[in-house]
């Protein structure tokens, strides 16, 4: 049966249960809804959840549990000698899957017979041939052991599917009738289902943890398997970063770093000026109707997405920085891609997201330390440089250092802006790479898992993840500290 | 605390400071203050009084156009200092503020060290020539808001972590170190304890000698014992202005009587 | 900290002269005071500058893209060539390949050329077909296929020129640019300047770029944005439908009914982290976990949805949380106080309140999911990968697509200015649907915005 299906009969047992349920409390208290303890509809929805969560709970569980299952049962049928390494079993296990799927597909379009497909032997029947008629394609001929190994995949999957079917009927049907059966006036229907409603509003909440567990594990393991391949200090004090597919790779991290690191100090540079001088205009002198405009357009800035940034950078701001400081003017430039046309672009989009963080942190400075100032005589400019920037310094520099982690995980304006080249050099006109670029350039196009150049970009994406998590933390508690002063 | 024994102290025939003349003041629509004239005295403490939202503020913070940092707030008629007219286009309020101090309802020492918070008017003003000359302002000042003794040993220590009365008392200083001719003072023990508030009273009754200074407060005991004249603000008018010692024994107004009698407000 | 110098006297004699005459210090001052304020304005000049600078370089790139240069001529779909048994056997007309339908497009042209008087400059008169899109062929094959009574008569077909042609009119290729181009020659220009005038040839309104799909490298003028734009469809659809419920109920638990705890705490903290990852970590957990151990398709618009709610979830819960909070203690005491239960105030009074407020936040934050491009590309989720509309809403959650924002970044990528016209059109089009989402939670805010 599938998925949909049982998860459509789940649905509808539910609702009966509901009609049922709410029926039987009216039927307990004689039709006077005064008798009972909750509203009726509370008792219909008890029978309702006690039938639709184990119901749900076992099909999850087990649609997670059984490809893992299986997979660990088939992968042991692979013969050692078709294998060289981790990265041929995921091979062999795609190439097993392929034959499974593509025989059940080729069954449900009627060109082979449920007997055919069980029966069907590598050594009488071109598999590649008949799978290919219905439309799925296999890289090379089938070896026995596939074949084999398929077709136990097939059984499995199938028995596994009836029962699964049994358990999660089995599991609503007893939710079900415990619910059904308890159902009564003096229930206490209302408190139980909402102990319900409360445990799924926390689960929801916890998907916070869940995918920041997820994040973690997803590069640790990644991370592990590749430190397995390639040592961890010639990754973290290599200076030379020239990944070939080959093999013999060089993947020092230092050049991604410095990058990087560049990038950010140019869009820092850029962003953090303006952004704070803009900020305290807004705060301390525009009028309310000026600050009505500006601050909006200021902040539509930040709204607009990164790949749009990118093609600026790319397209208009690199030509142009070619046509000064290229060949044609004071040639320090080779190409539109370099570190300062993806600073300076990056700069431009973190002037609204350090403008506004700076004014919420200025606006809370108290206005007695201003009427303070002021009334000793300071002037305006005065009292903003020597009370009101002092007092709110904690503040805004838990600001820059979220903007500086926004900088290094910048992806889009790098990839587009600063180019491909992993160089250790001083000059900001170089075209210079960034570690998220790599992740990118890494990761896109085959997930193949198994060659220490793909792998690489877990290790890369876990040394971002550290950093960043790092400097968040760091300019919360800042932040926090900061507005626990004042409030 | 709450005797209503009244100062009697010589009032000299002193000179007028601020001359307030057919003063208005509109925040938006609202007309905050009606029509008030007044004369302030050299070396004197002129006590404002009234209920809640009477305007006494309002009408202190003209006095040296701290107003002028609200954006809706307008003021009409004239308000003069030594004969100077305050609200004269040549007037740069900075340079009038550095005559006219102030002192707030609550204590906001900035988030410096006590050096610093005294300093800061000195060194925006230009007062002092050398580091030497500095710190004898410095002194000078925290000698005259009578927390010298307290504080001497702990100049570098932050301003904020004194405890109220003497936060309250360095921004006196603060405000007396800059050499202002008028001191203004908008409910200055309103945040204090009673102790912090007597040793601020008599605080005020020093500062007579040198300066000119205005006092607003809630409490008509407080501005029976610290001030000579007392103004009686009533919903944007000043109802009764005389000797403190008059207003509080024998007050022409009967709304004033109302309110010193506990009727009203 | 160094105006220890006071040039104008001490403070005695300062503080009795008239308040009508300004100090020397006092100039000086005010003068800081002015430049101070001129930085202010400058730096909001300058942040404005560059988002006029960045709207006019979108505008003015972008909207060439827009536009199509189009070829119509009477193409004659002669019988013997296209159904030589002449039964119109739908078999036997897709036996015909596009080198079948080649020769009668290019015929049909030169045809029109010479009843027009247009001389045609080339020793071999078939050279001229380069004017033409290498596409034609297979554009008229579709739709005889799709009419095969078209056979046998003449038609008036709307062809797409060459992208260089139509670069030529929208002046980003010039004479000059084609000397060292092997694709075209002046010679075709001139052909083109005279069709023009025959008004065999016009650039006008191209539906095919919102409307149609990627094509090969070499084909800029037939790539369009709509199948993308369908995958980014697809992908905002599972973004809503699983961020705004799961969004609401996480507020609602964290804002009402969580304990103060360790475990509250630690989701809080998770929450506000989670907010400021990059966005690339996100399309890394996609791609391990739902790919590499769910085994989810690669490229599908299902995966990318689930990618971006995690990414959005984040900033859901922060701003309905914010509007949890602004619905005032009072109305849920009012519904305690008639006998309510804490979960039957929470649903009945405090989230219908708060409503419009996490509308406006869920809004937002689909609109920032709809502009992410890193974490697509690490799921697959690049250009070229789709050719055709998904057929079917479950071929739409499922099958590989692309989305606006991944398909932009392939177009720059190919390092083509004929390529780069369509990104920057592209662009225009995603900036209209994320005015638009804007548009409508202002005006949600606006609309039913309660002061308490």
């Amino acid at each position: 049966m599938p998925v949909l299906w049982l998860f459509i009969l789940v649905l509808a047992l539910g609702l009966i249960g509901f009609v049922l349920g709410r029926a039987r409390a009216l039927k307990d208290a004689q039709g006077d809804i005064r008798l009972l303890h909750s509203l009726p509809s509370y008792y219909g929805s008890n029978v309702l959840l006690a039938t639709l969560i184990p119901g749900f709970a076992v099909l999850v569980l087990w649609l997670i549990v059984q490809p893992m299952v299986i997979h660990g049962q088939v992968a042991g049928m692979i013969p050692e000698r078709g294998l060289t390494d981790y990265g041929s079993l995921n091979l062999a296990m795609s190439d097993v899957r392929r034959v499974a799927d593509g025989l059940d597909i080729a069954v449900e379009q009627g060109a082979l017979s449920a007997e055919q497909a069980r029966d069907i032997r590598t050594e009488f029947t071109d598999i590649r041939g008949r799978l290919g008629e219905v439309g799925v394609a296999l890289g090379s001929n089938v070896q026995p052991y596939v074949l084999q190994a398929a077709q136990t995949y097939r059984t499995m999957n199938a028995t596994g599917h009836w029962l699964m079917t049994g358990a999660v009927l089995a599991a609503a049907i007893a939710g079900f009738a415990v619910a059904f059966l308890r159902t009564g006036k003096d229930l206490r229907a209302r408190n139980s289902v909402e102990r319900v409603i409360l445990m799924l509003l926390l689960s929801a909440a916890s998907i916070a943890i869940l995918t920041t567990v997820g994040i973690v594990l997803s590069l640790i393991f990644n991370t592990i398997e590749f430190f397995k391949l390639y040592p961890a200090t010639d990754f973290f004090f290599g200076t030379t970063w020239a990944p070939s597919f080959g093999g013999g790779s060089e993947l020092g991290i230092l050049p991604l770093f410095w990058g990087t690191f560049y990038v950010s100090l140019i869009a820092l540079v850029v962003a953090v000026p303006i952004g704070l001088f803009a900020a305290v205009y807004l705060s301390e002198y525009a009028g309310p109707k000026v600050r009505a405009i500006a601050k909006p357009l200021l902040e539509v800035l930040a709204g607009i997405p990164t790949i749009v940034y990118g093609l600026f950078a790319l397209l208009t701001v690199g030509p142009l920085l070619m046509s000064v400081f290229g060949d044609g003017g004071l040639g320090w430039m080779q190409g539109g891609r370099s570190v300062m046309t993806a600073g300076l672009v990056m700069g431009v989009m973190l002037i609204p997201f350090v403008s506004s963080l700076s004014d919420d942190i200025i606006n809370a400075v108290p206005q007695a330390m201003r009427d303070g100032s002021l009334g000793l005589g300071a002037t305006k400019s005065e009292t903003v440089k020597q009370v009101v920037l002092p007092a709110a310094l904690p503040g805004i520099v838990g600001a820059i250092l979220l903007a500086a982690s926004r900088a290094i995980g910048e992806t889009m304006i790098v990839v587009l802006g600063a180019g491909a080249a992993a160089k250790l050099n001083m000059n900001p006109f170089e075209a210079m790479t960034t570690v998220t670029t790599r992740i990118v350039s890494q990761l896109t196009g085959d997930a193949d898992f198994s060659s220490p150049e793909a792998l690489v970009a877990f290790a890369l994406g876990m040394t971002l993840f550290v950093i960043t998590l790092g400097l968040n933390i760091v300019a919360l508690v800042i932040v926090r500290k900061y507005r626990e002063q004042y409030d | 605390m709450n005797d209503m024994r009244i100062v009697r102290k010589d009032v000299d025939m002193n000179d007028t400071k601020i001359s307030a003349k057919g003063v208005q003041v509109f925040y938006g629509d609202t007309h905050a203050i009606k029509d008030v004239d007044v004369e302030i005295l050299d070396k004197t403490v002129t006590a404002f009084i009234g209920p809640s939202g009477c305007g006494k503020s309002t009408f202190l913070r003209c006095l040296n156009r701290m107003n002028d940092t609200i954006d809706i707030c307008r003021v009409e008629g004239n308000i003069l200092l030594d004969g100077e007219d305050i609200y004269d286009k040549r007037v740069d309020p900075v340079q009038l503020r550095a005559k006219v101090g102030m002192v707030f309802q609550r204590p906001n020492p900035f988030p410096k060290s006590i050096y610093d918070n005294i300093a800061y008017g000195p060194r925006i003003h230009g007062l002092a020539k050398n580091k030497a000359d500095l710190d004898e302002i410095v002194e000078k000042a925290l000698r005259r808001g009578a927390i010298w003794d307290e504080v001497k040993d702990r100049l570098d220590a932050p301003g904020t972590g004194l405890s109220g009365g003497q936060q309250q008392r360095l921004c006196i200083a603060r405000a007396v170190a800059t050499e202002p001719e008028v001191l203004l003072m908008d409910e200055p023990c309103s945040a204090l304890d009673p102790i912090a508030t007597l040793q601020v009273e008599e605080l005020i009754d020093e500062l007579r000698e040198n300066f000119s200074v205005v006092i607003v407060t809630h409490s008509m005991q407080q501005a029976a014992r610290v001030s000579q004249k007392t103004a009686f603000f009533h919903l944007g008018n000043l109802v009764e202005y005389g000797d403190t010692e008059q207003i509080f024994t024998n007050p022409k107004d009967e709304r004033t009587e109302s309110y010193i009698t506990g009727r009203i407000g | 900290m160094s105006d220890f110098t006071a040039d104008n006297g001490p403070a005695k004699a300062a503080g009795k002269s008239s308040l009508f005459t300004q100090t020397a210090r006092t100039k000086r001052r005010n003068a800081a005071e002015t430049r101070f304020k001129v930085y202010g304005i400058g730096a909001i000049a300058l942040g404005l500058f560059f988002l006029v600078a960045l709207l006019f370089s979108i505008i003015t790139n972008g909207i060439p893209a827009f536009k199509q240069t189009f070829v119509t001529i009477p193409v004659e779909l002669t019988e013997a060539k296209l159904d030589k048994n002449g039964n119109r056997d739908p078999a036997d007309l897709a036996k015909v390949t596009t080198f079948g339908y080649k020769p009668l497009v290019t015929n049909a042209l030169v045809a029109a050329l010479k009843e027009q008087g247009i001389e045609i400059p080339f020793a071999k008169e078939k050279d001229v077909e380069d004017i033409l899109s290498s596409s034609v062929a297979a554009q008229v094959r579709d739709t005889v296929l799709a009419n095969p009574d078209l056979i046998g008569q003449t038609v008036d077909f709307r062809l797409l020129a060459s992208s260089r042609v139509d670069g030529y009119f929208k002046g980003r290729v010039t004479r000059d640019s084609l000397a060292r181009d092997k694709n075209l020659d002046a010679e075709h220009l001139d052909v083109a300047d005279a069709m023009v005038k025959a008004g065999l040839m016009k650039t006008s309104f191209n539906p095919a770029f919102i409307f149609g799909s990627d094509a090969s490298e070499s084909r800029p003028e037939q790539a369009g944005i709509g199948v993308s734009m369908v995958g980014s469809f697809f992908m905002m659809m599972v973004v809503l439908v699983l961020s705004l419920p799961i969004g609401v109920a996480a507020s609602i638990y964290l804002e009402e009914f969580a304990p103060q705890n360790k475990w509250t705490d630690l989701i809080e903290v998770n929450i506000s982290n989670l907010a400021a990852v990059p966005s690339i970590v996100f399309g890394i957990l996609g791609l391990a976990v739902f790919i590499q151990f769910a085994h989810l398709p690669m490229s599908a618009p299902l995966v990318g949805g689930l990618v971006l709610t995690l990414m959005t979830l984040p900033t859901i819960i922060i701003s309905t949380r914010a509007s949890l909070k602004a619905v005032p203690p009072s109305i849920r005491d009012a519904a305690l106080g008639v006998g309510a239960s804490k979960m039957q105030s929470v649903f009945h009074h405090v989230l219908p309140l708060a409503m419009p407020g996490i509308l406006t936040g869920t809004i937002i934050g689909l609109a920032q999911a709809l502009g992410e491009t890193a974490p697509l590309l690490l799921i697959g989720m690049v250009g070229f990968i789709a050719s055709n509309m998904p057929d079917g809403i479950a071929a739409g959650f499922l099958s590989p697509n692309s989305a606006m924002p991944a398909q932009i970044y392939e177009w720059a990528k190919r390092a083509d200015p004929a390529y780069y016209e369509r990104a920057w059109g592209g662009i225009i089009i995603l900036l209209l649907f994320l005015m638009t989402m804007n548009i409508i939670a202002v005006i949600l805010r606006r609309r039913f915005e309660r002061r308490w």
